[in-house]
């Protein structure tokens, strides 16, 4: 069961003051949906457990720098732990790591930026992702989800390495430009 | 949020995405990472990425991690409870049981009772751990005239195949095992010559650790209750 948004940003702020009841209450109300996520990322269960041991060092000891004006509790805690599942993936396997970064996306512009990320609130990705080509919003799911690198992407769409990275790219800009409309 | 930094560079916002999504190549990850130290505008992008994504993680189903990696976790956050030095000989101290269990309320006197015989001459000394959700108490009581310590212990035992352990720890030096717990029930044991000085300005602990007391005589388990020693 998804803890409530207020819950959890109640125990961050008492975890930012150091408060152990509190510390163990946020693992056992967060830790089921980050482990999981570090377990899709990584499909290593010692690697994910080590992952979200350091996860949780890092909420123990930076809860104070959690601004609820930037994201939702969930949302924040959820970037923390992607960010150290991938490092460790990347570390692990540098897949993609001769990519040229391609940057031909003059033709690409985004709108004009908007009060986005309040209004991102739902399925609104759902919806944008829905507007790309389906074998393009896949990829992207499978970046996120799964942690995919370009290398497997390339193999898995049977592309060369430098069009998948140009295709994401593309498809980013236009889940941006969606996303802000 | 409303957005008073400058429009960014198409290319940085499309690098923001592969960062958050992780496909970006892990040199030029280190190499926007830094850059988001110094570039307010460029972090605020990788946010709204992080928040625009979140639903998609949400969707992913929820898995319990086991329980060690908890255990893990709290002996990182507890500075004093992970570098013991291993004392394997105290660990194997033999705890003698004098008693079933009793009510929680009464233990206190029930063993101050037992030792009442000339109350003047005595100098007692308590610690009275009770566990963030009081479903394990842990009472010691240390006389100073004859250097027994008496423990008391009531509530939820310890899962299958863990003990609790009692450890006394003193200032930043390492905690020093008093041994396994009974489950329940009372138990007394004469406090080493060496330790009996260190009584006064000591917090005991308690930790759930695997059957037989911590491997090395290094606490692994969560603390599950302390208390200082308190002169009565």
């Amino acid at each position: 069961m998804t803890p409530d948004p207020a819950e959890l940003q109640d125990l961050l702020a008492r975890v930012a003051m150091r408060d152990r009841a509190a510390f163990r209450q946020l693992y056992q109300v967060a830790s089921p949906k980050l482990f999981a996520i570090c377990l899709r990322i990584l499909k290593d269960e010692q690697e994910a457990e080590d992952t979200l041991q350091e996860v949780f060092v890092k909420l123990w000891h930076n809860a104070d720098r959690y601004a609820p004006q930037v994201a939702s509790p969930h949302a924040w805690m959820n970037a923390v732990t992607r960010n150290l599942a991938i490092d460790t993936l990347r570390r692990r396997k540098p897949g993609g790591g001769d990519l040229d970064a391609v940057d031909n996306l003059a033709d690409a512009a985004p709108g004009p930026e908007a009060d986005a990320i309040r209004r991102s609130e739902g399925r609104r990705i759902e919806a944008c992702l829905a507007e790309l080509d389906p074998d393009r919003a896949q990829a992207v799911r499978l970046a996120y989800v799964e942690g995919e690198s370009y290398l497997e992407l390339a193999e898995r769409f049977s592309v060369p390495l430098n069009t998948m990275r140009s295709w994401l790219r593309r498809s980013l800009i236009r889940l941006r430009e969606c996303l802000t409309r | 949020m409303t957005d008073d930094t400058p429009a960014l560079d198409p290319r940085d916002i499309a690098t923001a995405g592969e960062y958050v999504l992780g496909t970006l190549p892990q040199p030029e990850r280190e190499t926007f990472r830094r850059r988001l130290l110094s570039e307010p505008a460029l972090l605020a992008e990788v946010a709204r990425w992080e928040t625009h994504f979140d639903p998609i993680a949400e969707e992913v189903r929820p898995v319990s991690p086991p329980e060690r990696v908890w255990d893990g976790i709290e002996r990182r956050i507890q500075p004093g409870m992970g570098s013991a030095a291993p004392n394997g000989a105290l660990r194997l101290w033999r705890w003698l049981a004098i008693g079933s269990a009793l009510a929680t309320a009464a233990l206190i006197l029930v063993m101050w009772a037992g030792i009442q015989r000339a109350p003047d001459e005595r100098r007692l000394w308590v610690s009275d751990m009770v566990s963030e959700d009081s479903s394990v108490r842990l009472t010691a009581l240390y006389d100073e005239s004859d250097g027994e310590m008496r423990v008391s212990v009531a509530g939820t035992p310890p899962g299958e195949g863990r003990d609790f352990e009692l450890w006394l720890i003193e200032g930043d030096n390492a905690p020093i095992s008093l041994g396994v717990m009974p489950h329940e029930g009372q138990a007394a044991m004469p406090l080493p010559e060496d330790l009996r000085t260190r009584v006064a300005n000591a917090t005991l602990a308690i930790t759930d650790e695997p059957a037989g007391g911590a491997p090395g005589g290094v606490a692994t388990g969560p603390i599950i209750a302390l208390a200082e020693m308190r002169r009565i």
